[in-house]
């Protein structure tokens, strides 16, 4: 049904995206200033022990200062004039921990200082809570508890969140969305009835019902997620992890018994020598930099206004294959307009004005205004006095709205068939013309709406319905991409047709109810695929909370912000396609940098295992012709630290995104990471090679 | 006391000193009596960090 009231977005006229204010950049010095001081707490082994790959590294660093410190130490037979080796080795593998803690700590820092922004929206205010007996009393803002009512008014700062229980007024929420245009909340209605804590009222009173104890509500779980405070491992991170220790532990059982080996051939490499070997080998650029990519999603996607509840949300949108979008507001405009009255059963245009006015006069929906303005540009006046007559919300269930005048006259407009059915109830006669209006308007992709005055129909208000510009193409990505389109709408199925046809989407579901979206995510999820849907209502959240990604408007309701697991503060539902994006980014970036990682090894294995064995006929691998034994571990073990910062700014900000199907992109990501991952090291330790000699570090 | 006795950075530290103990003699033939005892505990440090990465293995949510 087109009028349905969960499209409406009481939002007043919005300003550029450059206006909003929400996440502001915190400033680079003090990020970078914190992320330095955090990076060196980070070295508490009770800290490093989460991440198996730097832990072994740690472990290392100490072993190699302890034999900087004392030479001796394990070898009687070694000279004093190792410390200085032992120095370089162990200082490079301290700068190696220092790096990855960085580039961890940078990406925690940003979510921090969002964290921090909006806590100074958090500042303590004076409640006026009405109690039992309607009397009013002055609180703190911290002992408001859920259930308790309370009434703000223009200039006060919204206590705590809240549904909306009598009034209508403007809220400034720029606070948490950086929309600087104020939004209308109002009683009763599904999308405009909740308010956030920390807001301010602009105009008029509200009365309140607060639906959050202090320390839970919306800002607050904002905190908590941003700052990482909830923050655990996603699967694919966990897979990862699993990975990268059994590398780890591959390498460590293979160098732990090398110098028995090497024992065997009277060359008995140092200790330092091996843990270097080590180092080389076990994946660190990744183990590094793995957290660094998870916090860094979720930062991308706070930087589109989205509050994910966890890094598992952002990384199921990289594996969704299935979004089900609503036509309205994703998909299409979602203010259609009435751009035409077409009568039926000889009435003029004029009559049908009439009784599309009387219809809508209670209609504040957007649709519902465009009809009265319409009407009144065609010189139609109001058919009854509308303080004596009431109007009829519209409902899913009976797809229609109107008004019932003071002697009992029903105004109804809604759904072709919906009025038919009214139509036929009250004794009157459908005309044949209605069907052709009615197919008229469906084949040019708008929605037709049928109006009657009793029993007598009057004709159809063509909605003209305009699909978003770009929408095609973001589709036709999202394909190549082999994520699939489900288009849900109460249009009728021709409209819903041609709408599907000119947008691109793969599927489409016409007349949907919301029990139809729980059900086509539960289909999809049967066939094993993971399911991405947006969402406002009170009706959505069952389907929002069935849903793999459910992305819940910050306009709607408290039962769907609770039930999604991302919530869009500019509520704009066409964000999803963005997410996925960002979610598809993640999990790409995060197979680039591994890849790389592992294909790291083929030069640092070249330039360290010649040096640990020299004199004993393995100079034929020296095929980087490094200067010394030494110069080629200090130069792989430089080139191993060094990669990690080099590679900040990519897992940061991701690898650049391309709308590729997986096949491809694995073929791409070997080819560019595989291949960059081989030959980088080769120049790199050779370029650092040269740089020592010319130094004369060693 | 017990969920303190069952803690692994109770028991770590003195599994580690005992190997060491144990271990120690091994490479007293080689090694004077210091780097026989640092030799020993590099072991079992070793197999300490390579039973860690075991525990990685079999449960990477908990790290």
């Amino acid at each position: 049904m087109p009028t349905s009231t969960r499209v409406l977005f009481p939002r007043m006229p919005r300003g550029p995206r450059q206006e909003r204010r929400y996440l502001e950049r915190p400033r680079q010095q003090g990020l970078l200033q914190r992320a330095i001081v955090e990076a060196f707490r980070k070295l508490d082994p009770r800290l490093a022990v989460a991440n198996p790959v730097m832990f072994v590294v740690w472990c290392g660093t100490v072993l190699c200062l302890a034999l900087t410190i004392e030479p001796r130490l394990l070898d009687a037979a070694a000279g004093a004039r190792e410390r200085g080796f032992n120095a370089l080795i162990s200082l490079t593998l301290l700068a190696t921990l220092l790096f990855a803690n960085f580039a961890e700590a940078l990406a925690e820092g940003r979510g921090k200082a969002q964290a921090d922004a909006l806590r100074r929206t958090q500042a303590r205010t004076q409640a006026r809570r009405q109690l039992p007996d309607g009397s009013i009393e002055l609180v703190d803002s911290s002992a408001l508890r859920r259930g308790d009512v309370v009434l703000v008014q223009g200039g006060d700062v919204i206590p705590a969140d809240g549904e909306v229980i009598a009034g209508v007024a403007s809220v400034d929420e720029s606070a948490i969305t950086g929309e600087s245009a104020p939004v209308l909340k109002e009683a009763g209605s599904d999308v405009a009835g909740s308010v956030t804590g920390g807001t301010r009222i602009l105009s008029d009173q509200l009365t309140l019902r607060i639906s959050a104890d202090p320390g839970k509500g919306f800002i607050d779980r904002m905190i908590a997620l941003v700052e990482g405070a909830e923050r655990s491992k996603t699967p694919n991170e966990i897979a990862l992890t699993v990975l990268l220790a059994v590398l780890t532990q591959v390498f460590l059982i293979a160098v732990a018994t090398l110098s028995p080996v090497a024992g065997f051939l009277q060359k008995p490499p140092s200790v330092v020598t091996l843990v270097a070997l080590l180092v080389a080998l076990i994946p660190t650029t990744i183990g590094g930099l793995l957290s660094a990519i998870g916090i860094a999603g979720m930062d991308r996607v706070a930087q589109f206004n989205v509050i994910a509840t966890s890094g598992r949300a952002v990384e199921a949108c990289g594996d969704v294959n299935t979004l089900v979008l609503d036509k309205t507001g994703t998909i299409t405009l979602g203010n259609r307009l009435a751009e035409e009255f077409l009568p039926v059963g000889g009435y003029s245009s004029a009559e049908l004005a009439v009784v599309a006015y009387g219809a809508s006069c209670f209609d504040q929906t957007p649709e519902g205004r465009s009809i009265v303005r319409l009407a009144e540009k065609l010189g139609a006046a109001l058919p009854f006095e509308p303080a004596s007559a009431s109007g009829i919300d519209f409902s899913a269930r009976t797809r229609m709205s109107g008004s019932d005048s003071a002697d009992g006259i029903e105004f109804r407009k809604g759904a072709v068939d919906a009025i038919k059915g009214f139509v036929r109830s009250r004794g009157g006669v459908v005309p044949d013309q209605l069907d052709q209006c009615f197919e008229q308007v469906s084949r040019l992709g708008g929605t037709p709406l049928a109006v009657c005055r009793g029993a007598e129909l009057y004709g159809v208000i063509y909605l003209k319905d305009i699909i978003k510009p770009g929408i095609r193409e973001r589709f036709d990505q999202l394909r190549r991409m082999g994520i699939r389109t489900v288009m849900l709408t109460g249009d009728n199925p021709i409209t819903a047709g041609v709408i599907a046809r000119e947008a691109g989407v793969d599927d489409f579901i016409a007349e949907a109810t919301p029990e139809d979206k729980i059900a086509v995510i539960q289909q999809e999820q049967k066939l094993g695929k993971l399911v991405a849907m947006t969402g406002d209502g009170s009706n959505d959240a069952p389907a929002l909370a069935q849903a793999n990604v459910g992305v819940a408007m910050n306009s709607g309701t408290q039962a769907a912000k609770e039930a999604a697991n991302m919530v869009d503060l500019d509520s704009d539902p066409t964000k999803l396609i963005d997410i996925v994006t960002i979610g598809k980014q993640l999990l790409i970036t995060r197979g680039a940098l591994t890849t790389f990682s592992i294909a790291n090894d083929i030069a640092k294995y070249f330039a360290i295992l010649p040096a640990l064995f020299a004199g004993v006929g393995l100079q034929a691998l020296n095929v980087m012709r490094l200067a010394s034994p030494q110069s080629a571990i200090l130069s792989a073990m430089v080139f191993n630290a060094l990669i990690i910062p080099a590679l900040v700014p990519l897992a940061l900000k991701g690898v650049k995104f391309r709308p590729l199907s997986a096949e491809q992109l694995l073929r791409r990501n070997l080819l560019v990471y595989g291949a960059g991952g081989v030959v980088a090291p080769f120049i790199g330790i050779k370029l650092i090679d040269l740089a020592i000699g010319a130094l004369r570090l060693i | 006391m017990m969920t303190r006795l069952l803690h692994i950075r109770f028991w770590l530290p003195l599994l580690i000193v005992a190997g060491t103990l144990v271990l120690a003699p091994l490479f007293r033939s080689a090694q004077p009596p210091l780097q026989s005892y640092a030799l020993a505990l590099l072991l079992c440090c070793t197999a300490a960090i390579s039973v860690y990465l075991f525990a990685v293995i079999a449960q990477p949510e908990k790290f």
